[in-house]
């Protein structure tokens, strides 16, 4: 077993393990990454650059922007739940044009590629964000189709394919940069929903959002979060989302980026054995706010154990156990 | 909690955090329903300024997902330590009190913006509730040998309920008690002895937290003396640096998300 100088006592700024030469490059359709580690949309922001080299990540990616200024939901917006968290934030934006102004130039001088997450109401919102940041300095888009889509009575677009297809062909068409997907945990048809991706143009799919479930606390007979229902993430649902990495990546022809409960270079190697291409950490960012750099550092480690000294090996290479 | 409408974000500097893995120094009860937990970092117990916090997790693979966020409730810049106290009501605090000392714990901080005492202030009163006090311990820290007088009203179930009495008293703080067990923690009674107490020698700024009630009551005695009114406010969090935007103080306007109480407080002026 190895035993990593990143777990021994240390402040921030100290420096890091020296580790035998591994590629971690990887390949997200035409863009290449430094390493597959990057944050999951709403679970980083600039600020954490006090406390990680965020220039080490793979990529960086921003809160979901929408059109217009929003609020998001009510408090109480988080919980703890066994092993994982549940939160109803509802994704407070201060709208595109105030995003393009003063939001992006805090992402843009971290010195790693930026990947714009964009929202929308409804379709003719994703076009218009994408359209008001496609001039921008950034190295991606992508399309959080996990929003409540009011022209479909609150339904999230991945319900409908038509719909979905529709957006993300527009984003595509008004987008010079790789578009991803964050495809919402639907777990009967997330083969479909990636391929719905991939032909409406989509350059990677990002699997998943977080799951829908709810807290209820008996004293009070009320539920935990003042949305009543929110989105469950952590370690509790890492198998549930390599099953459906493991699905999107048998049924698109595109990469997929794995999401759900990383929180080591472990996880990174299932996620990558099951198919994805690269990571996003998101709610282990909380408890440890310099956990993607130490997965990063802890790559070149993981891959030699592996037996190989290319991360990229590794991707979709996992096979069914037989009988021993 | 108070209502956002009446909160004000306070001008000043973003906090300059770091993280540690570190060491639990110290892990005991305090009284009978709290705990101090002290841990080493020569950086927190140098940059924190009074009424920031830090957020606070067992470096453990099965321990709580989320770090809590903690009142920084006295430092010292000297030993480079740093002492938080808690009361064991969840699975996360639950986890906290199970560290033994050696134990390691990660800490990110100081977050948060702090108390400020303005220049011209000669005598602050404080006015706390339950574990709520430990938010203001730090400014009385601050304040020893400045010659600003600091009066501090702690209100708790009973005597030995109360957090920080020793330390304010060491800090040369005129102390107060007000107790359930006595019934003088009620508003009613407790408005009534401090209109006794202070209206010939009236504070120019009260800093109060850990009590919805005693927010309204210091607003009302602000209006009488002609002070203004800091709050340190409690929160859920996750991140505690703004970022996750789970911590905000209360439901918006309708378009604009309301303040987030680790980024913009948790100390918040009381408008009038």
């Amino acid at each position: 077993m190895t035993t990593s100088i990143a777990d021994a006592p240390r402040e921030h700024g100290a420096p890091g393990p020296a580790a035998p030469w591994v590629d971690t490059r990887v390949e997200l359709g035409g863009l290449t990454l430094a390493n597959p580690v990057m944050p999951a949309s709403g679970c980083f922001g600039p600020e954490l650059a006090d406390l990680l080299p965020v220039e080490t990540l793979g990529a960086v990616v921003t809160k979901t922007v929408f059109a217009s200024a929003r609020p998001g939901n009510a408090t109480h917006r988080i919980t703890e739940v066994p092993n994982g968290m549940l939160n109803s934030v509802g994704i407070p934006s201060r709208g595109v044009a105030e995003f393009r102004r003063s939001g992006l130039g805090g992402y843009a001088a971290l010195d790693a590629p930026v990947v714009i997450s964009i929202g929308g109401l409804s379709t003719q919102e994703y076009w218009r964000v994408a359209e008001e940041l496609a001039d921008t300095e950034h190295a991606a888009f992508e399309i959080n189709v996990s929003c409540p889509n009011l022209e479909r009575g609150g339904q999230t677009l991945d319900t409908d394919p038509r719909a979905m297809s529709e957006v993300v062909a527009g984003v595509v068409a008004r987008s010079a940069k790789p578009v991803l997907v964050k495809l919402s945990p639907q777990l009967q048809t997330i083969g479909e929903a990636a391929k719905t991706a991939e032909d409406a143009g989509a350059t990677a799919v990002t699997v998943c959002n977080s799951f829908p479930g709810m807290a209820v606390n008996p004293d009070r007979r009320t539920s935990e979060l003042g949305n009543g229902m929110g989105g469950v993430s952590g370690p509790v649902v890492k198998p549930l989302a390599l099953r459906l990495v493991w699905l999107a990546a048998q049924a698109a022809g595109i990469p997929v980026v794995g999401c759900g409960g990383i929180r080591a270079a472990s996880d990174v190697a299932e996620f990558l054995l099951a198919g994805a291409t690269a990571v996003q950490i998101g709610t282990a960012n909380f408890a440890q706010p310099y956990v993607m750099a130490k997965v990063v550092e802890e790559l070149p480690a993981m891959a030699r154990r592996l037996g190989v000294d290319r991360i990229s090996d590794l991707i979709g290479t996992l096979t069914i156990r037989a009988e021993d | 909690m108070s209502s956002p409408a009446t909160l004000g974000v306070l001008a000043g500097e973003r906090p300059m955090p770091t993280w540690a893995r570190t060491q639990v120094l110290v892990n005991r009860p305090l009284t009978d329903r709290y705990r101090l937990l002290r841990f080493r970092s020569a950086t927190i117990a140098a940059r924190a300024e009074a009424g920031q916090f830090v957020m606070l997790s067992p470096a453990t693979e099965s321990g709580p997902v989320l770090p809590r966020p903690m009142a920084i409730y006295t430092r010292d810049a000297g030993s480079g330590s740093v002492d938080i106290v808690y009361g064991v009501v969840g699975s996360g605090t639950k986890a906290l009190a199970a560290l033994e000392p050696g134990a390691t714990v990660v800490v990110t901080g100081p977050l948060g913006r702090g108390f400020v005492v303005h220049e011209e202030t000669g005598h602050v009163l404080l006015i706390g509730r339950g574990v709520g006090i430990c938010a203001m311990t730090t400014v009385a820290q601050d304040l020893a040998g400045t010659g600003v007088r600091v009066s501090a009203v702690l209100s708790g179930r009973h005597e030995s309920a109360i957090i920080g009495a020793e330390v304010f008293r060491g800090c040369h703080g005129d102390v107060r008690l007000a107790t359930d067990a006595d019934e003088t923690s009620g508003v009613a009674v407790l408005r009534e002895r401090l209109h006794r107490g202070f209206d010939g020698d009236p504070p120019q700024q009260i800093l109060t937290s850990g009590s919805a009630r005693l927010t309204r009551m210091s607003g009302e005695l602000a209006a009488r003396w002609h002070a203004t009114v800091q709050v340190s406010i409690e929160a859920h969090m996750a991140c505690g640096l703004g970022y996750c935007h789970g911590c905000a103080a209360g439901d918006g306007d309708g378009t604009h998300e309301a303040p987030l109480v680790c980024r913009d407080g948790p100390v918040f002026r009381l408008r009038g």
